[in-house]
C-alpha cells in the first residue's frame, strides 16, 4: 500500500487505469443478446429510412429520395457493423467481481465505468430476465442500494451463476432469502 | 425513542377554523371568475352567485372538514378524507421521516399552523407527503410527539443559544450576492408567485402588462430600463431573501435540529441528526469577496436542508462542528486537479463562442463579433475559475469535495455513508489522464463527484477513504486477480 506515490504518479500504472479490472467475465451468449439488441436498434432506424425515402418518393421529389436512401443505406450499414463490433466489445469490458467488502463492476469501452458498491450498503438483490433473455438462457442480477443512481446491474448470467452470486451477495449484504 | 414510549392512541380533525382556510382558497380561486362575471353580467347575476357560492361552497367546507380525520394507533398514521369520493391514506410510523409545521400568514392570524408529514414511499428514494391543512398548534405539537416520539420542545424555556440566527442585515446582503436571479429566474417568479398568493387579485401580473405597453425604443431609454430593471432585481433578491428567511433561527435539539424561518408565511422544519450525511457550503463570486457563505446539510430522505442561508465565513467552522463533530475545516487548502482538468474547461467553455465567433467573422457583422467575443473572453475567465475551485481532499475522516465557481460548492462527507463509488472515464479523459469520481449518498442526499480527478489521484485518494474496500481493486495492490472466470 505504501509503494505508491503521494500523487500516484510513481506506481507501475498503464495510463487510463485506476482500478484493476475486475475477475469475472459474462457468459458469453450475452454478446448475441447484445447484438440482437443494437441490431433492433439498426432496424428502427432502417425503417424510418425506408419511410423517409417512401414519402419522399411519394411526394415526387425523386433526388431528395435517392438522397434519404442513399445516405440512409450508409447509415444503416455503419450501424450495423457497430453493432457486432460493441457487443463484442461491450462483453470483453463487462467484468464483475464479488471481493470481501464490495461488489466490483466494470464496464463500457468508450465511456469506462467502474462501480464499488460495499455489500453494506446493498439493500435488495434482484434476479430480472425479458423474454429474450430467456430465450438465450440468461437472466440479470440487479443490486439495488438506497439510492436509484448508485445502482447497479450485471447483465448476461446463467441462471446457476446469477442464482449463487444473488445468494453470495444477499448473504454478504445481510439480507434474508426470499421476497 | 422507539415505540414504547408513544402514546397508544391520538384521533382528531382539523381546527374547526380550518373551514376559513378551505374557504379562503375557494375565494382565491374564483376571484377572476367572479370578477369576469361581474364584468359582463352586472350586478343582478353577482348577487345570486355569491348566494349560490355560500349556500353551497361553505357547507362543503364544513362536510369536508367533517369528513376529515386523522388517526394514531397501531403503529399507523391513518388519513381519511373526501366528501363525495373518500380516501383513506395510511403511513406506518417507521415510514415518517420528518414533520414540517408551516405558518402561513391567515393561519398565523388565526392561531393554526399546516402540518406536513414526510414519509419514505415503499420503492426507495421517492418519498411521499400528507398534509394537514389547518390544525392548533397544540394539536401539531402532540402529533410531533406521537409521529417521531420526541418529547415535546420545552417552549422557551431554557433554550441554549441557537446554533445559528439571521440578522435582517446579512439576510438581505445575501439575497443581493446569492446570484441565483442570474442562474435560476425561477427562483424569484416563485418569490414573487409566494407573494402574489398573498395578495389579493392578480396585481403582478396586471403591473407586467402595463409595464410592457410604455417600453422605450431608443439607447438612453434602454439603458435607463436596464439600470432601473437591474435595481428592481437587486432589491427584489433583497425583499426575497428577507421574506422567505426572515428571522432563520437553527437550534439543536439534541437528536435533531429545528430550523425556523419566514416572515409572513413561517416554516419549522426538524432534521434527524442520523439522516445527515454531510455538509455543502456554497458561495459564489459575488460572497466570496465579502467573506459570505451559506450552508445547509447533506440529508437522506429530504436531500439539501438549509443550516444557514447566509453567514460569515468564520463562522462556518463552528457550525459545521456543532452539526457535525467529525467534520472537515472548510479553510484548509485543497488538492488541486491537474492541468489537464483546465485545458478541458476551457475547452468546454469556450467551443461553442467560438464556432460561433468564427461564423459571426465570416459573415462580418461587427457589432455580433464584438458581443461574442466579450462572451468568449468571460466564459474563458469563468472556466479558468471553475479549474481554481476544483479540489478535493481526504483528512482521515471526511472526505471533502469542491466544483463550480458561479455557484460553488464546498462538500464534506462521511465516506462510510457512502452508497456507491464510481468512476467514469470519456475517451478523452483517459488520452489526458483524468477520471471523474461520483460518490453516492442514497435515499434522496444524490451525489457529488470529484471532476476530471487525476488517475494517480484518483488511486491515492480511494486508496485513503476505503483502504480495505479498494485494496483487492487498486492495481498496486500485488495480488494478481484470482483465475476464477465463469466458463
Amino acid at each position: 500500500m505504501a509503494q505508491r506515490g503521494k500523487d500516484g504518479r510513481a506506481s507501475d500504472r498503464a495510463p487510463g487505469v485506476i482500478l484493476r479490472e475486475p475477475a469475472v467475465a459474462l457468459d458469453p451468449r450475452v454478446r448475441t443478446l447484445w447484438l440482437v439488441e443494437n441490431l433492433i436498434g439498426t432496424g428502427l432506424v432502417a425503417a424510418l429510412v425506408v419511410a423517409g425515402a417512401i414519402v419522399a418518393a411519394m411526394l415526387g421529389a425523386g433526388t431528395v429520395a435517392w438522397l434519404v436512401g442513399g445516405i440512409g443505406a450508409l447509415v444503416v450499414l455503419v450501424l450495423a457493423g457497430l453493432s457486432f463490433v460493441a457487443a463484442n466489445l461491450d462483453y470483453r469490458h463487462f467484468r464483475y467481481e464479488v471481493a470481501d467488502l464490495g461488489l466490483y463492476v466494470a464496464g463500457g469501452w468508450l465511456w469506462r465505468r467502474y462501480q464499488v458498491v460495499p455489500h453494506a450498503r446493498v439493500q435488495t438483490v434482484d434476479t430480472t430476465s425479458g423474454p429474450l433473455m430467456r430465450a438465450l438462457g440468461l437472466v440479470s442480477v440487479e443490486v439495488r442500494t438506497a439510492s436509484a443512481s448508485g445502482s447497479t446491474t450485471i447483465p448476461g448470467l446463467t441462471p446457476d451463476v446469477a442464482d449463487r452470486l444473488v445468494e453470495e451477495l444477499a448473504r454478504r449484504a445481510g439480507i434474508e432469502e426470499g421476497t | 425513542m422507539s415505540g414504547s414510549d408513544r402514546p397508544a392512541e391520538l384521533e382528531g380533525r382539523l381546527h374547526p377554523l380550518a373551514v376559513i382556510i378551505v374557504a379562503r382558497r375557494f375565494v382565491g380561486a374564483s376571484l377572476i371568475p367572479a370578477f369576469a362575471v361581474f364584468l359582463s353580467a352586472g350586478t343582478r347575476v353577482v348577487v345570486p352567485a355569491l348566494l349560490l357560492a355560500l349556500f353551497v361552497g361553505l357547507p362543503l367546507a364544513v362536510l369536508s372538514w367533517w369528513r376529515f380525520h386523522y388517526r394514531v394507533a397501531g403503529g399507523r398514521l391513518e388519513l381519511r378524507s373526501g366528501v363525495l369520493s373518500r380516501s383513506v391514506r395510511t403511513i406506518p410510523l417507521e415510514r415518517v421521516r420528518g414533520i414540517v409545521v408551516t405558518e402561513p400568514f391567515l393561519h398565523r392570524l388565526l392561531g393554526l399552523v399546516r402540518v406536513e408529514v414526510e414519509a419514505a414511499a415503499g420503492g426507495g428514494s421517492q418519498s411521499a407527503e400528507i398534509s394537514l391543512p389547518a390544525v392548533s398548534r397544540v394539536q401539531a405539537e402532540v402529533l410531533r410527539e406521537a409521529l417521531l416520539g420526541a418529547a415535546p420542545a420545552e417552549e422557551e424555556a431554557k433554550e441554549p443559544p441557537p446554533l445559528y440566527h439571521a440578522t435582517p442585515g446579512l439576510l438581505a446582503l445575501g439575497g443581493v450576492t446569492s446570484m441565483s436571479y442570474l442562474l435560476a429566474p425561477a427562483a424569484i417568479v416563485g418569490v414573487m408567485f409566494n407573494l402574489a398568493d398573498d395578495l389579493p387579485g392578480n396585481v403582478i401580473e396586471r403591473g407586467a402588462d402595463a409595464a410592457a405597453d410604455r417600453f422605450p425604443t431608443d439607447a438612453l431609454g434602454l439603458a435607463l430600463v436596464g439600470v432601473a430593471a437591474l435595481a428592481i432585481v437587486l432589491a427584489a433578491a433583497a425583499a426575497g431573501s428577507l421574506l422567505v428567511d426572515w428571522d432563520f433561527t437553527l437550534r439543536d435539539e439534541g437528536e435533531r435540529l429545528a430550523a425556523a424561518r419566514g416572515l409572513l408565511t413561517r416554516r419549522l422544519a426538524h432534521l434527524d441528526r442520523e439522516r445527515i450525511r454531510g455538509i455543502d457550503v456554497r458561495d459564489t463570486p459575488l460572497r466570496r469577496p465579502l467573506g459570505l457563505a451559506s450552508a445547509s446539510a447533506i440529508a437522506a430522505g429530504v436531500g439539501g436542508t438549509v443550516l444557514a442561508p447566509v453567514l460569515r465565513q468564520e463562522e462556518v467552522p463552528a457550525l459545521l462542528r456543532s452539526v457535525d463533530a467529525a467534520a472537515a475545516d472548510p479553510s484548509t487548502l485543497l488538492v488541486a486537479h491537474p492541468p489537464p482538468a483546465r485545458s478541458r474547461r476551457f475547452v468546454r467553455a469556450l467551443a461553442v463562442p467560438i464556432v460561433v465567433l468564427v461564423v459571426l467573422a465570416a459573415f462580418a457583422i461587427v457589432w455580433a463579433v464584438a458581443l461574442a467575443f466579450v462572451l468568449a473572453a468571460l466564459a474563458a475567465l469563468l472556466a479558468l475559475d471553475r479549474y481554481r475551485q476544483l479540489g478535493h481532499l481526504f483528512d482521515g475522516r471526511r472526505l471533502v469535495l469542491q466544483e463550480g465557481s458561479l455557484r460553488r460548492r464546498w462538500s464534506e462527507l462521511d465516506p462510510r455513508a457512502v452508497v456507491s463509488f464510481e468512476l467514469r472515464s470519456s475517451p478523452g479523459q483517459r488520452r489526458a489522464g483524468v477520471a471523474t469520481l461520483t460518490v453516492h449518498l442514497g435515499q434522496g442526499a444524490g451525489s457529488r463527484r470529484a471532476l476530471d480527478l487525476g488517475e494517480g489521484q484518483a488511486a491515492a485518494l480511494l486508496d485513503r477513504v476505503g483502504p480495505e474496500l479498494f485494496a483487492p481493486v487498486l492495481p498496486a495492490a500485488s495480488q494478481p486477480p484470482p483465475a476464477a472466470r465463469s466458463r
